[in-house]
C-alpha cells in the first residue's frame, strides 16, 4: 500500500470532516449538555444544602401523646415537642390552623402506626412530620438501649470488608473488573459515534460519483483504510471532546455534582485481562467497520443503507440481554454461541474477560476469529466498493459483483 | 472481460501511439466504458492487459495518467481548491505544487474566485472544467476524456479542445470517447469502432472511411432522381439528396447517367462517407441497407 496516499486519505478524510460546522455542531452539543445538567447539579445541589442547613436550625413545633411510654420527653422537646393537654381537641386543631402538628404515640408500636397530623406546607417539607416522629422513636430508644454497639447492630450499621482468593492469589473483586470493561464502552462508543460516518464514508463517493476519478489514481484498499483510520481518528477526537466536561467535573467539582468518590488508584490493571480486552476491541471494530463499509459500498443511497444497518447494529446490543447469564452461568449454551457468534462475540467475550470467565483458550479463539473475519470483512468492503460504488444509482448485488469477479 | 457468463468484451486488441490522438467510437452500451474501466483496472478482466511503454498498468501509473470519465463528480461539500489539491496530492503532486497548479488553471478557465466556495455551489459546466483541470494536473502521459465536450456550451467547449491540444503539444497522448463525430473527424488520428464488444473497424479516419466503401454525392438537382443499380439514394429531400455509390461506379458515369434520365444538375459534389453515415450505418437500426452494398 503507497504511504504516500494513505497519509493523503486519513488527512483529507479526517481534515474536511472537523473543518465542519456541523460536525462541531454534533460534538459539542453532548459536552454542552453534559456542563448544562452539571451546573444545574451544582445550583440545586448549592440550594438543597443551604435549605438542609436552614432546616436543621429550625424546630418544629407539635404537640404528643404517648400511650407506648417509650418516648423520652426530654429528646421530644429537644425537637420542639410538648406533651399534648386536650388529646380529644388536637386533630380538629390541626384542621384549623391552630396547632402545627400533633404525634400520637401508639401503645404497641410493633402492631400499630404513629399517628401524625400535620398543617399542609407542600409535598417536600411535609416529610419533616414523619421524620421528627421516626427521629424521636429512635432516639428514645437508644436511649432506653444504653449501648451504641447494640444500636449499630440492630440497625446494620456495621461494614463488612471482604477478601477472595483465586488460585491461591488474592482476587482483585470490581477493582479488576472495571479496567477491562473499559474497553466494551470505548467499544460502544466507537462503534455509536462512527456507524453512520462508516456507512456515509463509502456512499459518499457513490453519491458523488467520484468512484473512477478516485480509483485511477489510488487503490481502493487504500482508499477504504485510509478513510477507516480517519474515522477512527474523528472517534477518538470526538470521545475526548465528550469526556472531558466529565474529567473536569471529576476533578474539580466533585463534591458539588455529587459524583459518586472512586479511588481510581485501587483499581487493578491486570495484564491479560487488559490485552485481550485491547484485542477484542480491535478485532470487534475491525468486523463491524468492515461490514458496516461493505453496506455502503453496496447500497446506493444512506436511506436505504440505514435499513441494512439496523439489524447489524442490533447485534451489538443482543448480548446485554443474557447479561446476567454472561456474569453468572457462562458455561450455558446460550451464552457460549453469543461468545463465539461473530456478530455477539465482541460485546459477550468483553463482558466474560472483564469478569474473569473467559479462559485463554476461548479468548484466543475469539480474537482470532475476529480478526480472520474482520479482515474479510474488510476485503469483501474493498471489492464491493470497487464494483459496488460505480453502480451509481443502482444497488449492487452480490451476485453481480462475484460474477465481475470473474 | 465478461460479467458472470455474459462476455461484454471479446478479443479486442488495439494500440495508441505515443503522441496521437484516438478515437474510440461506439454506441451506447457497446462496451467503451466497461473496456476503460477494465483498461484502468477498476474492472479487474477476465483476461488481457494495458501495455504503456511496453509494461503492464498497475497501482504504480495512476500519476501518469488522466481520466476524465463519463459520469463526472467531485466531492461536492469540499471546496474547489481542497479537492483540486487532494487529487493533486494523489496523483503525486506536493502540496504547494497542487495549490499551485489549482490556482493557476482556475485563473485560466475564469474560476479564479470560486477557489475558496463549494463544489455543489459552482454550475454544472464550472464543475466540469474543475473536473478536467483534475484530470491533466499530473502533466499526464496518457488522457483518456469519455465524452469529454458533454455538458460545454460552444464557448467553452472550445476553451477545453484547446486544453486538450496544450496537452498534446505538451506530449500527452488523448484517448477519446466521443459521439460527436465532426470532433473525431477534426481530432482523431486514429480510430476505433466498437459493437458488442468486438471491433468493427480500426485505423485511420481514411481507412476507415475506406473500409466501409466510403464515396457520397451530394446532389442539388430539380426533377426526379431515378432508381440505378450504381448507386443507393440514402437521404432525400426537396432538391437535395445524397447517394451511396456502388463500388465498381465511378462518378461521371452517375452524373451522365442523372444528366440523361432528365435530371437539372445544379450541384454535385463527391466526397468520402462521413463518419457519421458510417456510424448510423454499424449501428442504426436500419444498417441492414447500406451493408447490402457490400462495402464489408
Amino acid at each position: 500500500m503507497d504511504r504516500h496516499n494513505l497519509g493523503t486519505v486519513v488527512a483529507f478524510e479526517f481534515t474536511r470532516t472537523v473543518k465542519k460546522r456541523r460536525f462541531w455542531i454534533a460534538t459539542l452539543a453532548i459536552p454542552i449538555l453534559l456542563a448544562l445538567v452539571f451546573v444545574l447539579v451544582f445550583t440545586s445541589s448549592s440550594s438543597t444544602q443551604s435549605l438542609s442547613e436552614a432546616q436543621k436550625s429550625q424546630t418544629l413545633d407539635f404537640t404528643y401523646t404517648d400511650a407506648s411510654s417509650l418516648i423520652d420527653p426530654a429528646i421530644a422537646k429537644a425537637l420542639g415537642g410538648a406533651v399534648e393537654k386536650d388529646p380529644g381537641t388536637a386533630v380538629e386543631r390541626v384542621k384549623a390552623g391552630k396547632l402545627n402538628a400533633y404525634f400520637s404515640f401508639p401503645a404497641s408500636l410493633a402492631k400499630d402506626p404513629v399517628l401524625v397530623y400535620g398543617a399542609d406546607q407542600g409535598i417536600f417539607k411535609n416529610g419533616t412530620y414523619d421524620a421528627v416522629a421516626k427521629q424521636i422513636v429512635v432516639l428514645s430508644a437508644q436511649e432506653k438501649v444504653g449501648s451504641p454497639q447494640l444500636v449499630a447492630a440492630v440497625q446494620g450499621n456495621f461494614n463488612t470488608q471482604t477478601e477472595t482468593f483465586k488460585g491461591g492469589v488474592l482476587s482483585g473483586g470490581l477493582q479488576t473488573v472495571i479496567p477491562p470493561l473499559l474497553f466494551l464502552v470505548l467499544f460502544y462508543v466507537v462503534i455509536i459515534l462512527l456507524a453512520n460516518q462508516m456507512l456515509a464514508s463509502t456512499l459518499e463517493e457513490k453519491e458523488n460519483r467520484v468512484t473512477e476519478m478516485i480509483l485511477t489514481t489510488l487503490n481502493p484498499t487504500t482508499l477504504v483504510v485510509g478513510k477507516i483510520i480517519s474515522l477512527f481518528m474523528v472517534g477518538a477526537l470526538q470521545s475526548i471532546v465528550f469526556a472531558s466536561p466529565m474529567l473536569l467535573g471529576y476533578v474539580f467539582f466533585r463534591d458539588q455534582l455529587a459524583i459518586p468518590n472512586f479511588d481510581l488508584s485501587k483499581l487493578s490493571f491486570q495484564f491479560w485481562p487488559m490485552l485481550i480486552g485491547a484485542l477484542l476491541l480491535i478485532g470487534g471494530f475491525i468486523l463491524f467497520t468492515g461490514v458496516l463499509v461493505s453496506i455502503g459500498a453496496v447500497m446506493p443511497t444512506a436511506k436505504e443503507a440505514s435499513m441494512v444497518f439496523g439489524p447489524v447494529m442490533l447485534m451489538m446490543f443482543i448480548p446485554f440481554y443474557i447479561v446476567t447469564m454472561v456474569v453468572s452461568d457462562p458455561g450455558s449454551v446460550i451464552v457460549q454461541i453469543f461468545t463465539f457468534f461473530p456478530f455477539t462475540a465482541p460485546v459477550t467475550a468483553m463482558l466474560r474477560n472483564a469478569f474473569g470467565s473467559l479462559n485463554g483458550v476461548s479468548a484466543a479463539i475469539v480474537i482470532a476469529e475476529l480478526f480472520i473475519f474482520g479482515v474479510l470483512a474488510l476485503r469483501l468492503a474493498v471489492h464491493l466498493f470497487r464494483y459496488g460504488s460505480i453502480e451509481y444509482s443502482r444497488k449492487l448485488s452480490l451476485r453481480t459483483a462475484f460474477a465481475k469477479r470473474s | 472481460m465478461q460479467f458472470g457468463e455474459k462476455k461484454v468484451i471479446d478479443g479486442l486488441s488495439f494500440d495508441v501511439a505515443r503522441g496521437e490522438t484516438f478515437g474510440f467510437l461506439g454506441s451506447n452500451g457497446s462496451g467503451k466504458t466497461t473496456t476503460i474501466r477494465a483498461l484502468l483496472g477498476i474492472y479487474r478482466p477476465t483476461s488481457g492487459t494495458l501495455n504503456i511503454n511496453g509494461q503492464v498498468f498497475g497501482d504504480g501509473f495512476g500519476a501518469r495518467l488522466g481520466y476524465l470519465p463519463e459520469e463526472r463528480g467531485l466531492y461536492k461539500k469540499e471546496s474547489v481548491l481542497d479537492v483540486m489539491s487532494y487529487f493533486g496530492r494523489l496523483k503525486g503532486l506536493s502540496r504547494n505544487e497542487a495549490q499551485k497548479f489549482s490556482r493557476e488553471y482556475l485563473d485560466r478557465v475564469d474560476l479564479a474566485d470560486k477557489a475558496g466556495q463549494r463544489v455543489d455551489k459552482l454550475s454544472g459546466g464550472e464543475q466540469q472544467k474543475i473536473q478536467l483541470g483534475v484530470t491533466i494536473m499530473n502533466e499526464p502521459e496518457l488522457l483518456i476524456l469519455d465524452e469529454p465536450t458533454k455538458g460545454f456550451d460552444p464557448v467553452n467547449r472550445r476553451l477545453l479542445m484547446d486544453i486538450i491540444e496544450d496537452s498534446k503539444r505538451a506530449g500527452a497522448t488523448v484517448m477519446m470517447v466521443t459521439h460527436q463525430m465532426e470532433e473525431v473527424e477534426r481530432l482523431c488520428d486514429r480510430i476505433i469502432l466498437l459493437k458488442d464488444g468486438k471491433s468493427e473497424a480500426y485505423g485511420t479516419i481514411d481507412e476507415v472511411q475506406n473500409q466501409f466503401g466510403g464515396r457520397t454525392i451530394k446532389l442539388k438537382y430539380s426533377g426526379r432522381v431515378p432508381d440505378s443499380p450504381h448507386y443507393q439514394v440514402t437521404l432525400r429531400e426537396t432538391n437535395y439528396a445524397e447517394l451511396a455509390l456502388d463500388e465498381s461506379v465511378d462518378e461521371a458515369q452517375v452524373l451522365h447517367d442523372l444528366v440523361t434520365s432528365g435530371v437539372v444538375v445544379r450541384g454535385f459534389v463527391a466526397s468520402k462517407r462521413s463518419l457519421d453515415d458510417i456510424f448510423i450505418q454499424v449501428y442504426g437500426e436500419n444498417a441492414a441497407a447500406p451493408l447490402a452494398l457490400g462495402v464489408k
